[in-house]
């Protein structure tokens, strides 16, 4: 009797927790049936593609135009100076007379090294950007290499360049008047523009090759290294490139003004000395100064 | 014209890694550079899932669309190769590749990278056929020889399915529609 009795009991007990070992025994089979591909794929694409989604659309969308926009660059900024020299033509100053020391031994000594390592880094970055039309293979990669040791080079003398000149380049309010007259650079006249020992354009040469040049640097560091997600070489690629893009541009024109567009800009460089009269029509504000620090 | 393809079955792969190690003897790929790597979800947990990835010779390929020295290019079968003699290494092709395919050496001199290397869907290179150089820069070119690529020729499950996508897309598909739908099933 009493042997049937716990028989009973125990089948009661079944019979009562069967729901419960139901749903257990869905929750452990569950992992091992067959799941939604979807799921599957959503998990594997997370890992493979990442963020390319994002990011790489925007890279793929930018960088096939990349050679366009250099192409524009490389034509057009030479072909507006060119057209500038034609219409308005070069200033020219007497280089007679009174002279004032603007450079010193050391700032020219930078000034080419920097110069240098900076031409390097133009014409060997704009070799990479038109690998194609020069075949690539070992032309290019040793550019690539020369890219980077003067990308080195250049890293070592921009900062005693940049703590040099940073006191003079500080932006002052008569810049803005420099920059809604051109520069005086429309018209024939030689009429006192407003500038300090730098001109506004110069000032904006100076932060873009310093502070840009930095950020350059790093990109470019990185871009070297490709130790980085993905996702922010990406973003270094595109930020190296326009970055490039504006500097070639104010490189032209720094190349324009020194060698063209006045006559003579460039013995300064070399000999350390402009003409009296270049620098109390170039830089009046500069020159004002000067001649109440003698009197 | 055939359209090559691959295709990585997901309930047949048991990510023993065989199609790369195939690879990378069978093209005496250097320490570093993986043309196929197969990655693996929820290891060790009910629900893993492994899947072997490698070029997926796109169609329309990004890295072909960003290349500044025009080093890639595709055959009429589509598959994508890569101009070692052209490549200048910039990387990218890694960049604009939603796979991670390219991959790069770092045996050059001052720590640069060096040519991009990627599965060549074992069709060799540019170089003539068969010669030493295709061999030395790009591996086999099994395709050349009428074989199929080493990764799924090794495949022990035949997960890994490679050639012409009409054909092996209907493997895949007679395969699934043998499995059932996929949806989860009562089991009681």
């Amino acid at each position: 009797m009493r042997g049937s009795l716990l028989g009973k009991g125990l089948l009661v007990f079944f019979l009562l927790s069967l729901g419960v070992h139901y749903v257990w025994a869905q929750d452990i089979l569950r992992g091992f049936g067959p799941e939604s591909f979807t799921d599957y794929f959503r998990q594997f694409s997370e890992i493979i593609v990442g963020d390319w989604s994002n990011s790489g659309r925007q890279f793929l969308a930018l960088v096939p135009k990349l050679k366009l926009y250099f192409l524009v660059v490389l034509v057009g900024v030479p072909g507006l100076f060119f057209l500038h020299y034609l219409i308005i033509g070069p200033k020219r100053f007497s280089h007679q007379g009174e002279k004032i020391l603007y450079y010193g031994p050391l700032a020219r000594l930078i000034h080419w090294v920097a110069a240098l390592f900076f031409t390097l880094l133009v014409v060997t970055g704009l070799t990479i950007i038109f690998a194609k039309t020069f075949g690539g293979g070992s032309l290019v990669r040793i550019s690539r290499k020369i890219h980077l040791l003067s990308a080195f080079g250049f890293g070592a003398v921009v900062v005693p360049m940049f703590l040099m000149w940073l006191r003079d380049m500080l932006p002052a309010p008569y810049d803005l008047k420099w920059f809604l007259m051109f520069g005086g650079y429309l018209s024939r006249k030689k009429q006192p523009i407003p500038a300090g020992k730098f001109n506004a354009g110069q000032k904006m040469w100076f932060w873009l090759a310093s502070v840009g040049g930095g950020v350059m640097l790093y990109t470019g560091f990185y871009l070297y290294l490709f130790e980085a997600p993905l996702k922010d070489l990406r973003l270094f690629v595109l930020i190296h490139n326009f970055l490039g893009l504006a500097i070639v541009a104010l490189f032209f024109t720094h190349l324009y003004m020194s060698l063209f567009a006045v006559k003579g800009a460039i013995q300064s460089m070399l000999s350390g000395y402009k003409s009296a009269e270049e620098v109390s029509v170039l830089h009046s504000k500069y020159y004002e100064k000067l001649k109440q620090g003698r009197s | 014209m055939a359209r090559m393809k691959f295709i990585c079955d997901t309930e047949r792969c048991v990510a023993c890694h065989g199609c790369v190690v195939a690879c990378k003897e069978g093209h005496h790929i250097p320490v570093g550079i993986n043309r196929r790597r197969v990655i693996i979800i929820n290891e060790g947990k009910p629900g893993e899932r492994s899947i072997s990835i490698s070029c997926m010779h796109c169609s329309d390929p990004p890295c072909m669309a960003v290349c500044p020295a025009g080093a890639i290019y595709q055959r009429d079968d589509g598959i994508v190769l890569v101009n070692k003699d052209i490549c200048i290494g910039c990387g990218y092709c890694l960049m604009a590749c939603p796979f991670g395919a390219p991959q790069f050496p770092k045996n050059s001199s001052f720590g640069a990278r060096g040519v991009m290397d990627k599965c060549t869907f074992c069709a060799g290179g540019p170089a003539p056929t068969f010669s030493e150089k295709e061999k030395r820069l790009y591996g086999q070119n099994r395709i050349a020889e009428g074989k199929v690529p080493l990764c799924a020729g090794m495949c022990a499950t035949k997960a890994l399915l490679a050639g012409d996508a009409d054909v092996i897309s209907k493997i895949y598909a007679e395969r699934v529609a043998r499995r059932g739908n996929g949806l989860k099933e009562k089991i009681f």
